[in-house]
């Protein structure tokens, strides 16, 4: 499965167009990372617990838009873009989303 | 302090119960609105099919607000003490996003489109559940609608479902 | 280049657990962790409080403004005080009381169905209990419990263990940002710790029925303060969310106590000054 951010795959062509995929998550943060956090709200610095979480939350909003791919007979998703919002207080929300292509096996 | 409990407890119950209910209710009416609205074709590529003829394009935007109810928020809270993965806001966000994306598909076959492209999507939280306030999330679809010369018939054929 | 749009499964965006599974799963586990921090913290409290010394209480005390520090007692209430106070003593001599303990009687004329002990040795019974009694017996029950608190230090061990367990519950609903959630916690730990309450009430009560027992020979009477306060009760709630154990409860171990220790059961009348019609 390739996944890219272009919309054309230098050497390859994309024979189908099957459409949008998408893959979301929402994360919460436990409470004991807070208080980490709001010591690192003093002293400033990178929220290493946070950095990780989001990331780990991220790749799974990607591995759902793969999943979506990979059921429709996909074999790469195009032009995916990410975006990233909380929705409540202490819950954010990773989103990922593409269109899912066929490509043409390598001329 | 007893009737906060049982006020506690009516409300959670009334929450799941309605709430649930209405999500049910709006994924059979998003599952079928999708399925009649298939032909009209969406994607985030940036540019349109080379061969396509196009006689006209617009742009098309859909959006929603979706309510989070009692017990959707209390389970949230509950999950937040915790960490993880909040599944009742998953489904909600999930329905507000479909939602948005029919909602942008009906605008864009009023113009009398056949293709959507460049598809993008933004979810913004109305306010973060802070006491005593509505928690909301809105999602917003936009893209290019394409309006090609055949596009008439294939208007026909949706309408007539 | 064909273009089209497939069809993708259900499901993939959400999590298939039933959410009522995983709302119990997760309000079992958020109940379990105060449950056990507050009554870890409780029972330290409750450990630790009656260490401070008698004499540091009334220094407390002096601090604070309560409205029947105020409360000017004049006339026929001085009276009825002087005779609470002196009814008191009698008791407390019943009681084994400590030598460091003073007591402190107030006669108050708010209108509340109540008494209480608070720090510093002081009692405060209202006018509106008092006027609900019929006989000494019944008002040496509510003084004989109040001095009970006052003896076994029940208003020290409340206090330390409100304020300890105010500060965790404080430090650990500043840690999420949703305000449900602040107020659930409160309630559950708050919940969790009126089992010390009521275990404190049963205490002064068994203490006061001893305490009747020494000064009259039996306890007759006593049961008429409890049945003045199922009367007051409005609502009838479950055991584990009051203060208090049930009046009915309370009437059943004076009905035990009594008949284990049988006497004439001559009730003694009260003085003119605090006979009121019914």
């Amino acid at each position: 499965m390739i996944v890219s951010n272009i919309e054309i795959i230098p050497g390859r062509t994309v024979s189908k167009h099957l459409g949008m995929v998408q893959g979301n998550t929402v994360r919460a943060k436990h409470a004991g990372k807070d208080i980490m956090a709001g010591f690192k709200n003093i002293f400033g610095g990178e929220l290493k617990s946070y950095t990780e979480l989001l990331q780990e939350a991220r790749e799974e909003a990607v591995a759902r838009m793969l999943e979506q791919a990979k059921a429709i007979g996909a074999n790469a998703v195009l032009n995916v873009r990410f975006s990233t919002s909380s929705i409540a207080a202490g819950a954010a929300e990773l989103f990922a989303y593409g269109t899912a292509v066929i490509l043409a096996d390598e001329a | 302090m007893y009737y906060q409990l049982i006020l506690f407890i009516a409300l959670v119950s009334v929450g799941f119960v309605f709430g649930r209910h209405a999500e049910q209710k709006h994924f059979k009416s998003i599952l079928q609105r999708e399925q009649s609205y298939a032909a009209l074709l969406t994607f985030s590529m940036r540019f349109p099919p080379p061969e396509l003829e196009i006689r006209d394009s617009a742009l098309v935007a859909g959006n929603v607000v979706i309510s989070v109810d009692y017990f959707k928020r209390i389970a949230a809270g509950l999950r937040s003490f915790f960490g993880g993965r909040v599944a009742v806001y998953e489904s909600l966000i999930e329905r507000a996003r479909r939602e948005a994306i029919l909602r942008m598909k009906e605008a864009a076959m009023a113009q009398g489109a056949s293709m959507i492209i460049n598809v993008k999507l933004e979810t913004a939280s109305i306010s973060k559940g802070a006491e005593g306030q509505v928690g909301a999330v809105e999602v917003y679809a936009y893209g290019t609608a394409l309006v090609t010369p055949d596009t008439p018939a294939f208007t026909e054929v949706v309408l007539n479902q | 280049m064909i273009y089209e749009n497939r069809q993708v499964p259900e499901g993939i965006n959400v999590s298939h657990e039933h959410p009522l599974k995983e709302f119990f799963a997760l309000l079992a586990g958020l109940i379990v962790i105060i449950v056990t921090v507050v009554l870890v913290l409780a029972m330290l409290a409750n450990y630790l409080a009656p260490l401070i010394p008698f004499s540091m209480e009334q220094k407390l005390l002096s601090q604070m403004d309560a409205k029947w520090q105020q409360e000017k007692v004049s006339g026929v209430d001085l009276q009825r005080q002087q005779y609470l106070q002196t009814l008191g003593a009698e008791l407390a001599s019943a009681m084994d009381m400590p030598d460091d303990i003073q007591l402190n009687i107030h006669y108050s004329k708010g209108k509340t169905v109540n008494a209480y002990a608070t720090l510093g040795g002081n009692i405060v019974l209202y006018h509106g209990m008092l006027r609900k009694l019929p006989h000494e017996n019944a008002v040496a029950m509510v003084l004989a419990h109040e001095i009970a608190h006052v003896k076994l230090r029940h208003p020290i061990v409340a206090a330390g263990r409100g304020i300890t367990v105010m500060l965790a519950l404080a430090s650990m609903t500043g840690l999420g940002d949703n305000g449900m959630i602040a107020g659930l916690i409160n309630q559950i730990g708050i919940t969790s710790t009126l089992g010390f309450s009521r275990r404190q009430e049963s205490d002064a009560d068994a203490d006061a029925l001893l305490a009747l027992q020494k000064h009259y020979g039996h306890v007759a009477g006593a049961e008429m303060l409890f049945e003045v306060l199922q009367e007051q009760a409005t609502v009838k709630s479950p055991d584990f969310l009051n203060t208090h154990p049930g009046s009915a409860q309370r009437i059943q171990r004076i009905k035990d106590f009594s008949s284990a220790h049988p006497g004439d059961g001559k009730v003694t009348a009260l003085p003119q000054y605090l006979r009121f019609e019914k």
